[in-house]
């Protein structure tokens, strides 16, 4: 059965292939895509009951023995996170018909919107490093596709800011996997950690380590690494900006989750307090950049970066509720945001423009997307008892545990922040007197509001159902903390 | 002889830098191209140099360069050509588009 | 317990479908069963008798989350309050909203907060209490802003909401670091851990964390102003959340915690002095106001700090005199603010100057005023409740616990001073409050609407209350043993058996009312000479532009901050990237030994391959000093046909095959895209610039060469290629490894090395043939 593993990454890859053969036909395609999306959720869904049952599946691609051969590792942290992906892809299968132009559609947006998840399942299922940057670039292409696609003059000129990054990091990367090589002679994770802990991460491994995490946390949009995100963005379609806010700077801080959970664990107190005062400015100058701007949609895009503040505080603490509180954090996070880059879409197209300032008494004519909005903006500021609150509430525990008062005094303020940047155009945008320039449009309303529900339902449950999901977080966060678990069930001798 | 390659390599990764640091865009393409011209001579470096033939089997010989950097920078220039061929027209629109190769008139009003 | 809590909410579900018929049936009327009832529920509670119980339901049992309900006698104090002021202010509202309101709005809200506010006092779990006291903070923030097409209404909300949420939020991380200490998340539990907390050493943080949440809710100073600005809710809520329930959820949380802190002198010192100084501010601000409103909310916050300050002191005569008056205030207060609206419905304001007179033209509100006013005051009649707190408080401020620490022992000095300095401004704003609205000349010809007394159904609410403020004026110990003992006892954690009455003799109490009385009386009478002071306390000093400021700045200087970075240049931003990663990582490799060189094992040097190394420099310098793109693009290609050419010396035939293919499509693709673009410009940036950018490049440079030298020279393992070599023709059936790997060993790589491509192919031929911008900007 262990060939479950590939397919979250062979749906999506075939299926791009194929709709980029029947592009034309975009009725057809359309349906297809979601059936596909849907397939794929399920598929994931049922591997992850595999894996709660009967544990990680370890796939030796071509048969070849790890490590010499490429594994794909379904822990239950990876196929979690191909869950939630999957999940914030069907929301945006829905979304993007009525978001997209047609020929934004009929060039290709299916596929590389297949590919991205083809991308971003790999990221997580690999466990071989090298293979690691070759999903990053085939999520990269995806997303290097998706953002200039169809795009005018700002379009085009925030895309080469964002690929030139990305190109900078992805060179990055390739070079310190080289010099990893070079020292513990493997590419393959599992036994890249058993060998940094055969020599106790000495010499120049923990350099290499801190050049790794600037390859990942530039990704990750972490401070100081963050300052192409926000403009790129907000650029593309909503449907992309979505996408890429749900799930790019996740893969980012997955990476580093992994890498600093399974490799480089010998050297805590330099590597992982290093991320905590890496957590504390991602935290501020991303909430300050969150109020900075009037433009509805450069908010949401702002506010990415304090979410991953509150993952890579997770990290650094590390311990069993501060990882837990990171994970949950990740998990929620992937799904409001993909649910806020929906909505603000949403809100600028019926409204007509994205700047703040122009916009008043929306609830009048739209009042579900309101509360809708209104309801959003507690999830992600962490008021219980939605999604963001569990995560907040294990991250506290965990650095309190741990004796970090000021990161959390930090992670409080914050959380207030972030409240006020989104409140901000609550009470703006969507109170006040009607504005009765704007027409209504409940057709095209109803058809955005639809995926947004359906991302909001999970925020909702996250938090309430807690118990649902915690525990397998729990085992998770404790598996994390017990790295020889991967390593011997990828090695298995 | 890998430590002057090692210098080598460092130093197509500054002259890659430093026109990465430059305004126009032909010059910063170059730049990309430097970089990664620079980091696969890097891996090439990483595994050890001009030890044994070629990584091709041939009866009765028993030492061979290490084949896995290879095989790793092939995989990575093809990449490479693909993410400069697009970055290479990617630059070529928006310059048409925006009128102008100067980034520095590419910045835009960032927070509006 | 659960059912009780939660039905305002199911109702609250309902009530969309039921203000569709607000025409034949105002919606208020549904709602008024649901607090009645769960009054009526918790009525037969109170006895002398009644011992404290709890019931629990199950959550989120493994992060210790759960619906605890503990009932004691603090809770019950609250619950009844909750309820009944909530069933006279439905009652109330069904008079003061009209049916064009939209009423379904206003009472989804009006339950929302009463599940809120029940769950707040009724949870022993720290962190559903937490969730409920957000609840609150919202549904505050709902109602305050429920005539949101008002200017005042959005800025009052959203203040409101913004500390009242800081508040809660400093809370919860004082509650994380309780669970932490104590192991568990009840509060009940807490409280019997009570040792263990007091020598931990984050004893003064958690103190402080949930005072914040409890000052910030209880509209203490200096966090009382947005108090004023919630005045913009209508009337009904100021009645409720703003003056009865929600601002007591602070008093709630204080006396919830006493029992562990009341033994730590820094309790008293802070929640005393805070509540002094609010007491006397709220006081004094409150006759300076000219809203009806507007006095009662400087009223509140004066009473609450009142309240907070008994809480401080820590004997039990301070924890009944406590309970007593929050029940006192919520009769009284409850029932102004009522009058006040039926004030403001009925003439079309609550301009203070501009009313007056209005005695003749509604009799029966003057009366209630009357009553209210006076009992607020505590003017010394049997049949006001409001001196019989006032009095205890007096009392209790004469008796206070030893003090050990310096502050500690001045504040027992001062407190009863301030207690009478503020008291006096309390009379002075009643008496401003009744005679300014009800007696003098009239001016009505300028009210907007022509007053006349209000309908029979809006004066059955105030009528009520005052009714209960007689009541316990006449029969002061009616609810004495059976509901007040038990909530002191809940606060002191001991019995406490207080007998309440009217004449004490001639003690220092009394002396204490005499003298408020009296000097109110004068500086009542002689306001107008002495409001000047105003000008000099506060003077232009207020807080509200302090908050106004940092909510402004907030946004300005985030602005500034964010723009002084963010702009737009790429130069720029890849600049910094580079410079941090420069100073971290040499940081860390020099701490952490990370540099090695290790000169032996090395291959050797030969002419040749040095003099390619020197052809490829050279020639990427060239492209930083080419004018012409052709000639740019030309020598980049020398540097890519260079390294080619080391791939053959270092035996990798296949990669310099490849690496001549690709070079040479990409030069070619090069020459297509820039040829017709401008030619390369002599670089014009200043010398500086040009320093920066070449140290950052040669930092990093310098860095990746290093880096690469030291990893070289730790060659700890033997590499897995050693397997591909062994195994390569006989598992992969090929001669050439390098294929052998890239096809099978790692054929995933070269998939999806292939998959990039063709997205690649795709997106190229996207961005050439769909130029159509639609919608994008």
């Amino acid at each position: 059965m262990s060939n479950l593993a590939v397919l979250p990454i062979v749906i999506p890859l075939i299926s791009g292939i194929l709709l980029a053969l029947i592009h034309k036909k975009i009725h057809l395609v359309r349906i297809l895509a979601k059936i596909f999306t849907g397939l794929n959720l399920i598929v994931s869904l049922y591997i992850m009951y595999d894996v709660q049952q009967n544990g990680s599946i370890v796939l030796e691609s071509g048969g070849w023995n790890s490590p010499f051969g490429i594994v794909l590792v379904a822990d239950l942290l990876a196929i979690v996170l191909v869950v939630t992906t999957n999940i914030v892809a069907l929301a945006c299968v829905f979304y993007a018909p009525k978001s997209l132009s047609k020929q934004q559609e009929e060039f290709y947006f299916y596929t590389f919107f297949f590919m991205l998840i083809t991308g971003v399942s790999g990221a997580f299922l690999t466990g071989d490093l090298f293979n690691l940057f070759v999903f990053f670039e085939v999520l990269l292409m995806a997303s290097y596709a998706l953002i200039v696609l169809g795009g005018g003059k700002v379009q085009l000129r925030e895309s080469i800011k964002y690929v030139l990054i990305n190109l900078f990091s992805s060179m990055l990367f390739v070079t310190t996997i080289a010099f990893l090589y070079s020292v513990v002679g493997t590419v393959n994770m599992a036994q890249i950690a058993e060998r940094v802990q055969e020599v106790d991460q000495k010499g120049i491994l923990t350099t290499i380590a801190i050049m790794l995490f600037f390859v990942f946390g530039t990704k990750a949009a972490l401070f100081p690494l963050y300052y192409w995100l926000p403009k790129p963005y907000i650029v593309p379609n909503p449907v992309v900006s979505a996408l890429f806010g749900a799930l790019l700077t996740k893969v980012g801080i997955y990476s580093i989750l992994r890498v600093f959970t399974l490799i480089f664990v010998h050297d805590p107190a330099f590597t992982h307090n290093f991320f905590i005062w890496i957590a504390g400015f991602t935290l501020i100058f991303g909430a300050v950049g969150a109020l900075s701007t009037n433009n509805i949609k450069l908010v949401v895009a702002y506010n990415i970066i304090p979410a991953v503040g509150f993952m890579i505080m997770g990290i650094g603490i590390y311990n069993e509720a501060a990882l837990s509180g990171a994970i949950y954090y990740l998990i929620h996070d992937m799904i409001i945001k993909a649910a806020l880059f929906l909505l603000v879409g949403a809100i600028a197209y019926l409204a007509g423009t994205s700047d703040l300032r122009k916009i008043r008494g929306l609830i009048h004519q739209y009042p579900l997307l309101g509360w809708l909005f209104f309801l959003s903006a507690f999830v992600l500021a962490g008021i219980p008892p939605f999604s963001g609150f569990i995560g907040k509430l294990l991250l506290l525990q965990g650095g309190l545990e741990s004796g970090e008062v000021v990161i959390v005094i930090i992670a409080l303020l914050s959380s207030l922040l972030i409240l006020l940047s989104l409140m901000r155009i609550f009470v703006r945008g969507f109170w006040g007197e009607k504005d009765d320039s704007i027409q209504v449009n409940k057709k095209a309303a109803q058809s955005f509001t639809i995926p947004v529900v359906f991302l909001l339902f999970f925020s909702v449950l996250l938090g309430v159902g807690a118990e649902l999901f915690y525990p397998m977080i729990e085992s998770i966060s404790s598996y994390l903390l017990n790295p020889e678990i991967y390593i011997e069930s990828v090695l298995k001798e | 002889m890998e430590i002057i390659m090692s210098i080598l390599a460092g130093i197509l990764f500054t002259i890659g830098i430093y026109n990465l640091l430059q305004k126009q865009l032909l010059r910063i393409v170059i730049g990309t191209a430097l970089i990664s011209h620079g980091a696969h001579l890097f891996i090439l470096t990483m595994g050890k140099l001009k030890r044994g033939a070629p990584p091709i089997l041939e009866y009765g010989i028993s030492e061979y360069s290490d084949p896995l950097p290879q095989a790793l920078i092939l995989t990575s220039i093809v990449i490479s050509f693909g993410v400069t061929s697009l970055l290479l027209v990617l630059a070529y629109r928006a310059s048409k588009e925006n009128n102008t190769d100067n980034m520095d008139q590419l910045r835009g009003n960032e927070n509006e | 317990m659960l059912f009780a809590v939660f039905i305002p909410l199911l109702i609250a579900c309902f009530i969309p479908y039921l203000s569709k018929f607000k025409d034949k049936i105002h919606t208020g009327i549904f709602v008024l069963f649901v607090p009645l009832a769960i009054f009526i529920y918790f009525l037969q509670f109170i006895g002398n008798n009644f011992a404290p119980f709890s019931h629990n339901y199950s959550w989120i049992p493994s992060l210790n989350i759960s619906l605890d309900f503990y009932l004691d006698g603090l809770s019950l104090l609250f619950v009844l309050l909750i309820s009944g002021i909530g069933t006279l202010v439905t009652l109330y509202s069904i008079f003061y909203l009209h049916k064009s309101e939209r009423l379904g709005h206003f009472y989804v809200y009006l339950l929302m907060f009463m599940t809120a506010m029940l769950g707040v006092v009724l949870s022993d779990n720290v962190f559903v209490l937490y969730s409920f006291w957000e609840l609150t903070s919202i549904s505050s923030f709902l109602l305050i802003g429920y005539w949101h097409y008002r200017e005042r209404s959005r800025y009052g909300a959203l203040k409101s909401m913004l500390i009242t949420v800081f508040g809660g939020l400093s809370m919860l991380g004082g509650f994380v670091l309780l669970t932490i200490i104590t192991g568990s998340t009840s509060i009940q539990v807490m409280i019997s851990q009570t040792d263990v907390i007091l020598h931990s050493p984050y004893l003064p943080l958690i103190m402080a964390l949930i005072l914040l949440g409890a000052f910030t809710k209880s509209a203490q100073f200096p966090f009382h102003i947005w108090l004023p600005d919630a005045m913009e809710a209508p009337t009904p809520v100021s009645a409720y959340l703003h003056s009865a329930t929600m601002v007591k959820a602070g008093i709630y949380l204080v006396a919830r915690f006493s029992p562990i802190f009341t033994t730590y002198e820094w309790f008293f010192i802070i929640v005393s002095g805070i509540g002094i100084v609010t007491l006397v501010w709220g006081s004094y601000m409150a006759v300076r106001q000219t809203d009806l409103k507007g006095i009662l909310a400087f009223s509140t916050i004066s009473q609450l700090g009142m309240i907070m300050t008994m809480l401080g002191f820590g004997t039990k005569a301070a924890a009944f005199a406590a309970v007593f008056h929050i029940l006192n205030h919520a009769t009284f207060k409850g029932s102004l603010f009522m009058v006040a609206g039926i004030i403001d419905h009925e003439t079309g304001s609550r301009d203070i100057r501009k009313l007056g007179g209005l005695m003749t033209f509604m009799p029966i509100s003057a009366t209630l005023a009357l009553f209210g006013t006076f009992s607020m005051a505590g003017v010394p009649l049997p049949f006001l409740n409001g001196f019989y707190s006032k009095e205890m408080f007096f009392e209790t401020s004469l008796h206070l616990n030893d003090a050990t620490l310096l502050i500690a022992e001045i504040m027992r000095t001062g407190i009863p001073y301030l207690a009478v300095f503020g008291s006096i401004f309390t009379f002075v704003y009643s008496m401003y409050l009744f005679f300014g609205t009800f007696t003098g000349k009239n001016h009505i010809d300028e009210l907007p609407k022509k007053p006349h007394e209000a309908p029979l159904g809006m004066l059955i609410s105030p009528a009520l209350l005052i009714i209960g403020v007689i009541i316990i004026g006449l029969i002061p110990n009616i609810v004495n043993e059976s509901l007040l003992a038990h909530a002191a006892q809940a606060i002191s954690g001991e019995e406490v058996h207080q007998h309440i009455a009217f004449w004490h003799g001639f003690k220092a109490p009394l002396f204490m009312s005499l003298i408020v009385v009296i000097v109110g009386s004068i500086l009542y009478v002689l306001r107008n000479k002495w409001k000047n002071t105003y000008l000099l306390i506060p003077g232009k000093l207020s807080l509200n532009k302090a908050y106004n400021a940092i909510l402004d700045g907030s946004e300005k200087y985030s602005r500034k901050i964010t723009n002084s970075y963010m702009n737009g240049s790429i130069r720029r931003y890849i600049a910094l990237i580079i410079v941090a990663i420069l100073i971290v990582t040499f940081t860390t490799m020099f701490t952490t030994n990370g540099f090695t060189i290790k000169m032996d094992d090395l291959a050797e040097v030969t002419a040749a391959e040095i003099l390619i190394a020197i052809v490829m420099v050279v020639a990427a310098l060239g492209t930083v000093f080419a004018r012409n793109n052709v000639a740019a693009i030309l020598i980049l290609g020398v540097v890519g046909y260079g390294l080619a050419v080391l791939f053959v010396f270092y035996r990798a035939p296949d990669l310099a095959l490849t690496q001549l293919v690709v070079e040479t499509i990409t030069v070619a693709l090069f020459l297509l895209c820039f040829y017709h673009l401008p030619n390369l410009r002599p670089r014009t940036e200043s010398v500086k610039t040009k320093l920066v950018n070449a140290t950052i490049a040669i930092g990093f440079g310098a860095l990746m060469t290093m880096v690469a030298i030291s990893a070289h020279s730790s060659k700890w393992f033997t590499t897995i290629s050693d397997y591909f070599v062994e195994n390569s023709h006989d598992l992969g059936g090929g001669d050439n490894i390098v294929n052998v790997i890239l096809v099978d060993f790692r054929g995933i790589d070269t998939l999806f090395e292939i998959v990039v491509l063709g997205i690649a192919a795709l997106a190229i031929y996207g961005m050439t043939k769909l130029r159509d911008d639609k919608g994008v900007e």
